[in-house]
This record gives C-alpha cells, structure tokens and sequence, in this order.
C-alpha cells in the first residue's frame, strides 16, 4: 500500500468553525444556510473575509459550481475553488484538499462547508413531499431495484445490519444503545433538533421501517450546514481560536459496491483509516473522541470496528459498555450525531472534531483529557469513506 | 387488478436486455467470459473479473443461498402497500453471482442469512417475468 505523505501532518489548522440554525428552518435555501454557517465560522476564526482566497464545497445535486455561488454570497475571490462530490464523504476531503492546496502554495486560508435543506424541501408540507418523490428519472434506478421493491438508503444500509447479525450476534439491544448515547449528548447541545431525552424501551417502540431497522435507527431529515477555515499552522497562531492541528487523513472506496466482497460488514473505514492513522502517526489507542458518520445506528458500530476500537464483531458488545457515553471509554459524537443533532452529510461531524481539541467547552460537553480526534465520513452508494485525524496544536 | 397502482416494470439497458428476455420465458440466463469462466452479474458489456469482451449468456442452476436480507414495513411505493411486510434479499447464486431479489413462499419472520433457495418467476403484467427465489425444497 502506498504510504500516505507525512509531509502534510501538522502543517495545516482548522481555526474557524461554525453551524447554520439546525433542524427545522423553513423559508431558508441550503446556500443560505450554507453562507450562515460559513459568516458563523469566519467570525469564530476572527479573520477577514477577504483573507480568505479559497473555497471548497459540495454543491446540492441540482446546483452547478456551487462554489461560485458562494464566492458571490461571500464578496470575495479566490485564488482556489472547487465543488466536489464523494457524497457523505466529501466533506473531510475537502479539509484534506485545503490542506493540500495551501502547502503548494495555491491558497492560504480556505473555507469548506456544506449545507443542505433536507427537511423543507422532504417533510415541510404535503407538496415537499410530493416533490421528493418526483426524482429526476437519470437518478433513479430503472431494474434490479424498484420491480422488487427495494427504495431507500435504509435498506441498503440495513442489509449491512442484518448480515452483522448473522455472522457476530449482534442485537438490537446493541443497535438501541447507540441511539440513545447520542441522544444524550444532544441534550447538552442547545443548536440540536432533538430535544427530549430517549429510552431503549421508547427506541425498541418506534416503529418498524426496513427490519432490521425502526426510525430510531435512522438519522434525521434536517435543515443544517456547517463550515471549517483551514489555514497554515504559521497563521493560526496570530488568530483568536486555539489552533485544531489537522495531524492525518485517509480515503478508501469500496467501488465494487456494498453488496460485492463483504464491504457491507467490514466497511472502507478500515483502509481509509489506517491510511490516515499512518499519516498522523498514532493509532486507535491514541484516539479521546470519535465523531462518526451516523446515518444508521449500524454504521456506527461497523466503522468503530474497522478503525480498530475492538475488533471486528465485538462492536455490539462495546457500544453496549457505555463506550460512548460521556466518561466512556471513546465518547463518540458528542454533539449529537446525524441522529439526534441534524444530518449534514458528515459536515457537523467535522466541525465538532475541532471544537473539542480546542478545549473551550464547558465541562459537561468537553471530552477531558481527549487530545485527537477522529472524524469519518461515509457515502457515495455506501462504499466511499475518508477519515480525518485533529489534535490539539 | 385493473385500478391498483402497478409494480415498475423493469426497463432493460441494452446490456441486460437478454437476461429480461431468459426471465420472460422463465430461464435464468447471466454472462459467462469466455476468457476466464467466471459468471458475473449484473450485466455489462465486459467481465469484470478479466475486462474481456466475449461472453456468452448461459443458463444457471437458479439455485444459491441468501447472503442477507430485509423486511420493509414502511410502504415506499403505493404498488407495494398490499405486500408489506415483503422480504428484499440478496441472494448469491451456486455460481457465484448475487442478485438483489424479493423472497416469497415463506413468511418474512423464517427467512435467515445462508437459507438454500431457488429461482421462482413471477409473471408481472405486460409480459415481464421478474425472477424470485423460494426456499430449496428438501432433497429427496
């Protein structure tokens, strides 16, 4: 395997981070929301708009360079933009690219985000709804799906769920616990869209949508966006935020497909991570919080497997320890998740990543004593992934 | 059922247009290399285990085992609303292939990962037979 540059680790910071109102925020487009999450993140930092001469996003499907957009809502240029697309995955790919990008000296102080309105525009009316299901037919797939009655990112991912089951036992019990872990951390969390506090006998009465999945498995239809500002370290130390060292990341793509090889057991999280481990020189030993792409309870606990927290087939058992609670043994996304904060394809995930290795929460949402963190992203058909590694400055 | 809301019908690509022709006269048919000899599924214009271009579509045994599965609850298409609770699964066939299939002929609470099944056709309208696959009847 090729090895990952170690030129690259500790040369870049994230030094602004921001989220846009969370949830349910009607009248208000995902490129709005996107440039709230970004001014959010550009005063956090404390830099100027126009020290900013790159931009990274990934646009909504519909949308073509969306980063120019964003460069107009903004008023600036760029010396650097792009949208890309690796679907739940873009956007540490984004951190990553800035990273790249400022050491070939194309940029200095980049802004990636991503911004989405996935609930006025699916659940905020009769006539959302509708439209959702009135898809581009390009999307949509036309055999070997819809004439069995296979829709829906649920089922692909529960299919994952149940072969998990099968070969390691575990439960959904186990399933329930991570649900329910999330939850409490939103709790703490003011911006998050869900406010009352959830048992495992409430989570075992949702109701069924694809077995093995209920609706408490399944992540939130969420108005949100998020934003990062990435610079050199040289800069970050003259900016008002404790500096959020980008120490390593990593990519991995199943293309084969989720239903090829056992990809939908042991995901791209595992070859992705050990890219970005090597590249940040430390292992999952080292790791004090995790922030995981939650789209499914399952998913969690698969991708915590594969980047080495136990090993594969006893993720059932170590989310059911309390592991990822406050105080357990890898508190895992502490603002919430995709499951009980918003679902912003893996971008709020990042963002959380650097708030905690600033160290400037209040003492019941800081993880004490977590020095790196890892964020992962997931998408594209279920099989893309990267990974990203902070750590304090 | 002349007012009911209909199942969609596969709409073949050229590529798979002769495995939706098999179905239709109830023989499951995918593409064998004739350079590597190894099935593959779903169709395309190459083998992706070799990237040679001859092939030849060939009958299979239609039998294989179920790799994984689920069960929808939640009607996600208004021709499905009588059905649920239907059984989606992938099932991988004694040749190698998996094909993404419904299970029927057997309650959704039965069906486990690794149970032996076998092809079934189910004859939609409009002349489309879409194979299914049933438990494997025990030998005898």
């Amino acid at each position: 395997m090729i090895e990952p540059s170690r030129e690259l680790r500790d040369v870049c910071a994230i030094v602004g981070a921001g989220n846009s109102r969370l949830g349910r925020v009607p009248g208000v487009s995902s490129l709005d929301l996107l440039v709230e999450a970004m001014h959010n993140a550009i005063v956090d930092a404390g830099v100027k708009v126009t020290d900013i001469d790159g931009i990274i996003c990934r646009g909504p499907d519909e949308s073509y360079a969306h980063h120019q957009l964003i460069g107009a809502r903004l008023g600036i240029n760029a010396r650097f933009s792009t949208t890309l697309d690796n679907g739940g995955a873009s956007q540490i790919l984004g951190v990553a690219l800035a990273t790249m990008a400022i050491k070939a000296g194309m940029a200095s102080t980049v802004i990636i985000g991503f911004g989405r309105d996935s609930w006025s525009r699916t659940h905020s009316s009769k006539e959302a709804n509708l439209r959702n299901e009135t898809r581009p037919d390009s999307q949509l797939a036309h055999e070997f799906g819809p004439e069995y009655g296979f829709f829906g990112a649920v089922a692909a991912h529960a299919f994952g769920a149940t072969r998990h089951m099968h070969l390691y036992g575990t439960t959904r019990d186990q399933f329930g616990a991570i649900a329910v872990a999330f939850r409490e951390h939103a709790l703490r969390n003011p911006d998050a869209q869900m406010k009352k506090p959830l048992t495992m006998a409430q989570y075992h009465e949702a109701a069924p949508v694809v077995e093995p999945f209920g609706l408490l498995d399944c992540s939130l239809r969420s108005d949100a966006a998020g934003a990062v500002i990435v610079t050199s370290r040289e800069r970050a130390r003259d900016l008002r935020q404790p500096p959020v060292s980008i120490k390593g990341f990593g990519s991995f793509n199943n293309l084969r497909g989720w239903f090829a090889d056992d990809n939908m057991v042991t995901t791209a999280a595992k070859n992705s991570g050990e890219a970005a481990y090597r590249m940040a020189g430390v292992g999952p030993a080292d790791i004090g919080t995790a922030q995981i792409y939650d789209c499914f309870t399952y998913m969690v606990l698969t991708q915590l497997e594969d980047y080495g927290f136990c090993k594969k087939g006893e993720g059932g058992p170590f989310v059911a320890s309390g592991a990822l609670r406050m105080g357990g043994r890898l508190p895992t996304n502490t603002s919430g998740g995709q499951l009980s904060e918003a679902h912003c394809e893996g971008m709020l995930q990042v963002v959380e990543g650097a708030r905690q290795m600033r160290h400037t929460y209040s003492a019941e949402r800081q993880v004490a004593g977590a020095n790196v963190a890892l964020v992962s992203g997931h998408g594209g058909n279920q099989v893309c992934h990267s990974t990203l590694i902070l750590g304090r400055a | 059922m002349p007012d009911a809301v209909k199942k969609p019908i596969p709409r073949p690509s050229p590529e798979s247009a002769p495995y939706w022709q098999a179905a239709r006269e109830h023989r499951l048919e995918i593409q064998h290399c004739d350079a590597c000899g190894q099935f593959w599924f779903p169709p395309s214009l190459s083998c992706p285990h070799c990237l040679a271009s001859d092939f030849t579509w060939t009958p299979v045994s239609g039998r294989g085992k179920i790799f994984s599965f689920v069960t929808y609850h939640r009607v996600y298409h208004p021709a499905f609303a009588k059905e649920v609770p239907y059984v989606v699964a992938l099932v991988e066939l004694d040749e190698g292939p998996r094909l993404l299939t419904n299970i029927v002929g057997v309650p959704p609470e039965q069906v486990v990962c690794n149970m032996p099944v076998e092809v079934t056709f189910d004859d939609y309208d409009e002349g489309v037979a879409v194979p299914k696959f049933t438990p494997l009847k025990a030998e005898t």
